[in-house]
């Protein structure tokens, strides 16, 4: 099959699959609205009843929106930093970029930055500002007067990731009581119905970032065959690793803005796409921005009606399915080495 | 030019609004006297019912379990995540949180979907008395809430009083074993214990309830220490951790002790019952056991 | 006739900080004055002792790298002046092995080399995979087409890598080790396949080799390095001189000729300490 038509094919399944999804979702939650009702509120009838409307509207429909753009966000990096990196097993968290805007957004919560010039950042800025030091940390370690070598871009992904970690550590272990619960809640992911501006946004940074992996994807191809292999076919790599990088930084700082930090999305599903669709980026990427947000999807879904009316954090889903799912990826891998 | 804009504010608002300040002073406006309030608050919970007002209260968190009928309200789910679309479907007309407790993200929220926040932030005795008599005005249970508010101020000072002869034993809080967390500068709790006639061995330990290590606390050389105890279930352990200090004066007497946190750090009606437990402990010889438990 | 490569003076050299660069090339240079040409349809031979800068010599001459001094020219035009795509039009090289960490299809890695041709397209034309499919035939990997290269032997993936080399349609074709890990009968095959490649199309060969006796034996021309610098160009028989040989490697040599073909053969005299 060729690869535009299994992109086709692919993304038709997806679509369809989250098309569903998300209207299934609009049918669950912690208030009693029947499906009649539910319906009643989106043909926009008069008969509807203002709360439901405003559960599915201003409640649901945000949230769905907000847990498909973040999860197709984090897919789309994902992928786009595993064949920057040659290695499926990596995780935009890796970056060091989704630590920092944590630390930024931590920070603003604990010394309740919100007064004065700075209130206008609101915790939204606070995480792009934190994402965008630890961004331009990680490459300013890791560049090369000739280019951006990889193994050390991974390393100072994670020099950086630690330190701003060990910074969100230090932070919590001196914030008082009171916020202590708000600042842990809200590491653990923090997927919510966003107000139209703030989902405006979101919606802007994850289609830049799309399109930063998506267009040199028939090179990311390439890359991940070699870099010296790549050079030699007529890839411009420094160029090509900016912009993944860039792009791949800027869905994982948007994500960590508007949903909080959530684990496991990146290294999931991309792995699970090339598993199902074979390894090739340019069918991978958009693939990617679908399953990622139906996965995400799911699992909010699940995250706010197995408690009700309590709920737990979408953080908690994605890192129950993780850790068997990198049990079973390291399973696999090994056995492959046998000859 | 503002007064033109409240002439106009006011123009636009149907006539029984009423106009009110929370006690962290921000201005609400809601259209009547509250009828469907969704408590955020544990010792927000306790007050309406305290004054008579539980028939407006129409959700709850998971932790509002004082008095018993609060348990039989419907629940909204946590302080830190609670649900909106349950908070929704109850059609509140006015929420009550705390920034100590619920999220700022969930008072955003909720005035987004156009309910109104009625944050209350209580720290000193005054406020606690002063927040039943605000909930009392808020909610046309003013009569009770003061005779309450009256009352409790008579136990209170009645306290104070007899307390203020006696002489002033070292005493250890502990709202927290570990990591170690005591009452300092500005908390409730230091207040408390100054009214009992105790010499807070943590008082200037910090501002509000700080983490100390357990070298300070124990340097003040105790001769009681009060543990709190959350749920029921940190006495036996966390005794044991402080019998290891034999040198301790308070060990070598005895005189550990614990407390129910749910009393002494909800800020409500039942703090001055805790006030009362407390004096009891620093001074068992003038205050005995009324009998009320 | 424009010869299809041509190196004039070209001196390279490593920077210190590099860990690419191979112990000896840290402080020296890697080439030092090299100039050489390819003719057309020729078949180069390049060889030399480990560190003599037969590596950088392929990156120069793919453009991997730029030289320090001195000018490299591909069908008469500098490197310099044309980008990375245009030069793997003309040059293609096909490296010892690939990564495997990602499991491309046979036919997929074959299609990367028409990168070069259309690098602003997103997808493959309909050409692309008809040359595609060319190139597995020459290769002899047409039946491959749809497994995964993780799944295949040592030397299948090596023809498939040379397909995806051909079917960059360059005019030159870079060998780096071509028979390194190969067992005797694909080490024939490949001889097979070069002489084959270069009668029908007229491509032209550079063959980096440390087995003497297959550049030897399938070389017009041959370039012996050591230490950077040319130490003999000509044909094998000029080139590989007993004495020459002895003094590059370090070791005693006999050359002979082969029974079959006449090429001179490189012995090794084993030593009896």
């Amino acid at each position: 099959m060729s690869p535009t038509a299994r992109l086709v094919a692919a993304l038709a399944v997806l679509a369809t699959a989250t098309a569903v999804a998300a209207m299934a979702a609009l049918f669950i939650g912690s208030a009693p609205v029947s499906p009649r009702d539910v319906l009643a509120v989106l043909g926009g009838r008069a008969s509807a009843a203002p709360v439901d409307q405003v559960v599915v509207l201003s409640l649901r429909l945000p949230r769905i929106a907000a847990a498909l753009l973040a999860g197709g966000a984090l897919a789309v990096a994902g992928v786009g930093f595993q064949g920057l990196t040659r290695n499926p097993l990596a995780e935009p968290s890796v970056l060091g970029v989704s630590s920092g805007a944590a630390f930024g957004v931590v920070l603003a919560q604990v010394f309740g930055l919100r007064a004065g010039p700075l209130e206008i950042l609101g915790l939204v800025g606070f995480a792009f500002v934190g994402a965008f030091v630890a961004g331009t940390a990680v490459y300013a370690i890791a560049a090369r007067a000739g280019g951006l070598p990889v193994h050390t871009l991974v390393l100072a992904g994670v020099i950086v990731g630690i330190f701003f970690s060990s910074a969100i550590t230090v932070l919590i272990s001196i914030v008082d009581f009171d916020r202590l619960g708000g600042v842990v809640h809200w590491l653990l992911g923090n997927l919510g119905p966003l107000p139209p501006a703030e989902l405006g946004l979101f919606v802007a940074a994850t289609a830049l970032g799309f399109w930063l992996v998506l267009h040199p994807s028939r090179q990311l191809n390439l890359l991940a065959l070699g870099e010296e292999g790549a050079l030699q076919l007529g890839v411009d790599a420094e160029r090509v690793k900016r912009r993944i990088f860039a792009g791949a930084a800027l869905l994982a700082a948007a994500v960590v803005a508007f949903a909080g930090p959530i684990g496991f999305v990146g290294l999931i599903v991309p792995h699970a796409l090339r598993l199902a669709l074979g390894p090739d980026n340019r069918v991978l990427v958009p693939a990617a921005l679908l399953a990622g947000g139906l996965f995400l999807l799911v699992a909010d879904t699940l995250a706010r009606s197995l408690i009700a009316p309590a709920e737990l954090s979408v953080g908690v889903i994605t890192s129950f399915c993780g850790a068997p799912f990198f049990v079973y990826l390291l399973r696999s891998r090994t056995e492959r080495i046998e000859p | 030019m503002a007064f033109a804009a409240l002439v106009l504010a006011a123009a636009r608002v149907p006539a029984d609004a009423l106009a009110v300040n929370d006690p962290t002073g921000r201005s609400l406006t809601l259209p009547g006297v509250p009828r469907r309030i969704v408590s955020l608050v544990p010792s927000v919970t306790e007050t309406l019912f305290a004054i008579g007002a539980q028939d407006r209260l129409v959700g709850v968190t998971d932790f509002c379990d004082y008095p018993p009928g609060a348990r039989r309200k419907p629940r909204i789910g946590g302080m830190l995540a609670p649900s909106f679309e349950t908070i929704v479907t109850l059609k509140p007309d006015l929420v009550v949180a705390t920034p100590a407790g619920n999220r700022e993200e969930t008072f955003v929220q909720l005035e987004r979907l156009r309910i109104p926040v009625y944050l209350v932030n209580p720290t000193r005795l005054a406020d606690v008395l002063d927040l039943i008599s605000r909930l009392g005005a808020l909610t046309g249970h003013a009569a009770e809430a003061s005779r309450l508010a009256a009352a409790l101020d008579v136990r209170v000072k009645g306290v104070a009083e007899r307390a203020s002869q006696l002489p002033r034993p070292r005493v250890l809080y502990v709202l927290w074993p570990d990591p170690l967390i005591v009452p300092a500068r500005g908390a409730l709790v230091s207040e408390l214990l100054a009214l009992v006639g105790a010499d807070s061995v943590t008082a200037n330990a910090g501002e509000g309830y700080p983490r100390l290590s357990l070298e300070a606390a124990v340097s003040g050389a105790p001769e009681v220490i009060i543990l709190a105890s959350h749920g029921g279930n940190q006495g036996p352990m966390a005794r044991e951790k402080w019998a290891r200090f034999a040198g301790l004066p308070a060990v070598k007497s005895g005189r550990i002790h614990s407390v129910s946190g749910d009393i002494l750090h909800r800020y409500g009606p039942r703090v001055v019952d805790g006030l009362e437990d407390l004096a009891r402990l620093v001074h068992p010889e003038v205050f005995k056991p009324s009998g009320r438990r | 006739m424009t010869p299809l490569a041509e190196f004039r003076h070209v001196d390279f050299a490593y920077r210190a900080s590099r860990a690419a660069a191979p112990r000896s090339a840290r402080t020296a240079f890697a080439l030092r004055d090299l100039s050489f040409t390819v003719e057309a349809s020729e078949v180069f031979g390049i060889i030399g002792p480990n560190a003599s800068g037969k590596t950088t010599l392929i990156r120069l001459l793919s453009r991997v790298l730029l030289p320090a001094r001195g000018e490299i020219l591909l069908d008469g035009r500098p490197l310099e002046q044309l980008t990375r795509a245009a030069v793997a039009t003309q040059v293609a090289v096909v490296p010892q092995d690939v990564p495997q960490g990602f499991p491309y299809t046979v036919e997929e890695l074959v299609l990367m080399g028409r990168f070069p041709h259309a690098p602003g397209r997103l997808f493959e034309s309909a050409a692309d995979r008809d040359h595609a499919r060319q190139a597995m035939a020459q290769a002899g990997v047409a039946d491959l087409a749809a497994e995964r290269i993780d799944r295949l032997s040592g030397g299948e993936r090596q023809r498939v890598i040379l397909a995806r080399a051909l079917a960059q349609r360059a005019r030159l074709l870079v060998l780096d080790e071509p028979t390194a890990h190969l067992d005797l009968r694909y080490q024939a095959e490949c001889v097979g396949l070069l002489r084959r490649l270069n009668r029908d199309t007229g491509l032209g060969i550079v063959l980096v080799s440390h087995d003497l006796n297959l550049a030897a034996e399938v070389s017009d021309r041959l370039l012996l390095l050591a230490a950077g610098r040319a130490v003999r160009l000509g044909s094998p028989e000029a080139v590989l001189d007993d004495a020459v040989l002895e003094e590059v490697y370090g070791c005693r040599v006999l050359v002979d000729k082969h029974p079959a073909s006449r090429r001179p053969t490189v012995q090794i005299l084993w030593p009896y300490p």
